[in-house]
């Protein structure tokens, strides 16, 4: 009975902030001075947001936008933890590619897409690349930054064990850097999708959460705008949960590598 | 472990080794005639109307707009996260109502809400600061919150039993020890603001601003200035990172002894 009443609490507390907001919401659009297709009520964005859901148009938007995501991310960690691995092993590829990198890195990846859309047109290919582009640097900065701060010691008690190169490197270097490669992964997967709703916007793919909302509002359809962007919000949340959460306890608490 | 990082020649030439491979790599590309010249201009007609821009102000112009607005976003989320990530740190009744609102807002990118900010408050300025100051609240709050929530009780307890009231808890003690955490969310603030103006710039179009040069060059073809902005972004955003946080870090932080010194 106490375990119903506690669980009853935290979900009145859970649920509180957001019936409050709605209630602002309502007021603002029911007397506010927004015309209401510019600010509709609440009951117009669930009516418009079941629409599209059971019509299947907020699906098909959502997978494309997730298959740009996982395709550019895995593009990006492919790429970023190979050249961080080189860059922290080698000296002189870190040598060679730090300058280049660090220049690189600061530069929004959002900031290369009309010149990308000049490059390769409009549509997916450049709106994966850019997204890889965009997330790769911080993937290849933690991967190396990991590389590094493998204990030296670690590597010469292998080494005096006779380890050859490829053990060292798989059974010590590779455990040890991960839980920097985890969150180079993490971040960078995080970058790729704060960035990918804007390219979906610049470079006019032909489905996609972010160009349904850019889409809509040349029609002044905000109800749509409101439903992708919830459907962005539920998104978010769901790969942080399910995805970088799991991720870590799988691996990292596992190996023991980072308490629980 | 490489301790202070020290110069090496070598090292240094081979860093430029990689700059000037980078450089030959795009050179020959700009002339192979993949793209035509338009697209992909060779370095010499970048450097010229990078320096062009450069000297005839607009360039500056440009920037100083996209940087004022990023620190009046960032001034503004200021003034809304900071008190808001103390009182979730401190008063438990405002945790549990925010935190949830909190962590459904901060997955969805700033950028989404763009063309809504613009049906709002049209075009311009208000709509890019909007979003600047979306980007910038959320990672503040989490670390102030973080920060607030992360002082040794140790400490709590020991101006607490020396007979410190409440405020001068919060003053002396609580504010201090979460100073760390604020300026990392200063910091991560700012990297997401900077991604976010150009954004914000390139979708609502504003007369000024970086981001308005790369979207206006595009409808020219004008490469060699998307490029010249390109450069100019990276740069203001290196000397902000590099100067202005570590200046700060080493003038509050790392002077009073909270972190040792950001690095070994």
């Amino acid at each position: 009975m106490k375990a119903l009443k506690t669980l009853g609490a935290s979900a009145l507390w859970l649920a509180a902030p957001f019936v409050v907001a709605a209630i602002v919401w309502e007021l603002i659009a029911r007397f506010g001075s927004f015309p209401p297709k510019l600010f509709p009520s609440l009951v117009t964005v669930a009516d418009t947001f079941w629409k599209l859901a059971t019509a299947g148009l907020l699906w098909v938007a959502a997978e494309a936008t997730l298959f740009r995501l996982v395709f550019g991310f895995l593009l990006a960690a492919v790429v970023g933890v190979g050249v961080g691995i080189a860059m922290g092993r080698y000296q002189w590829a870190e040598d060679v590619c730090l300058p280049v990198v660090s220049m690189a890195y600061p530069i929004p990846g959002l900031a290369y897409a009309p010149l990308f859309v000049l490059w390769f047109g409009l549509g997916d290919l450049p709106a994966i690349l850019l997204v890889a582009v965009a997330s790769c640097f911080v993937v290849i900065i933690n991967t190396w930054k990991g590389v590094k701060a493998v204990k030296p010691i670690w590597i010469r008690a292998a080494e005096s064990m006779g380890a050859r190169d490829r053990q060292l490197f798989r059974l010590v270097i590779l455990p040890a850097s991960l839980p920097y490669i985890l969150t180079g992964l993490r971040l960078g997967l995080a970058q790729a999708w704060r960035i990918l709703v804007a390219v979906e916007m610049l470079m006019s793919v032909n489905r996609g959460l972010g160009w349904m909302i850019f889409g809509a509002q040349e029609f002044l359809n905000t109800d749509v705008m409101l439903s992708s962007i919830a459907v962005i919000g539920f998104l978010g949340v769901l790969l942080e949960k399910q995805v970088f959460e799991r991720l870590e306890r799988y691996t990292l608490v596992r190996w023991g590598m980072m308490a629980a | 472990m490489t301790g202070t990082a020290r110069f090496s020649w070598k090292a240094f030439w081979r860093g430029t080794a990689g700059v000037v491979a980078l450089m030959v790599i795009w050179e020959t590309f700009a002339r192979s005639g993949i793209f035509s010249a338009a697209l992909a201009p060779p370095l010499a007609s970048i450097a010229i109307s990078l320096w062009r821009m450069l000297l005839d102000g607009t360039m500056p112009q440009h920037a100083l707009y996209t940087l004022g607005r990023v620190v009046l976003g960032i001034a503004l989320s200021c003034t809304i996260a900071i008190p808001l990530g103390m009182l979730m740190g401190r008063v438990r009744a405002v945790e549990r109502f925010f935190l949830p609102p909190v962590s459904v807002l901060m997955p969805i990118p700033s950028l989404a809400w763009v063309p809504l900010f613009i049906l709002w408050f049209g075009i311009g300025n208000t709509a890019t600061i909007l979003v600047v100051i979306y980007a910038a609240t959320f990672p503040m709050v989490y670390n102030v919150w973080t920060g607030v929530r992360s002082v040794n009780p140790l400490w709590l307890r020991a101006a607490a039993a020396m007979g410190a009231n409440r405020r001068a808890l919060f003053r002396k003690v609580v504010l201090p020890a979460a100073l760390p955490f604020v300026i990392t969310g200063l910091r991560l603030s700012f990297g997401r603001a900077w991604i976010a103006v150009v954004g914000g710039e390139l979708l609502a179009s504003p007369v000024w601003g970086l981001g308005k040069v790369i979207f206006d060059a595009k409808e020219f073809l004008n490469a060699d200035v998307m490029i010249a902005a390109l450069i100019v972004i990276g740069a203001v955003g290196l000397l902000c990172e590099r100067v202005v946080f570590q200046a700060l870090e080493h003038a509050t932080v790392a002077r009073w002894g909270m972190v040792a010194a950001a690095k070994r």
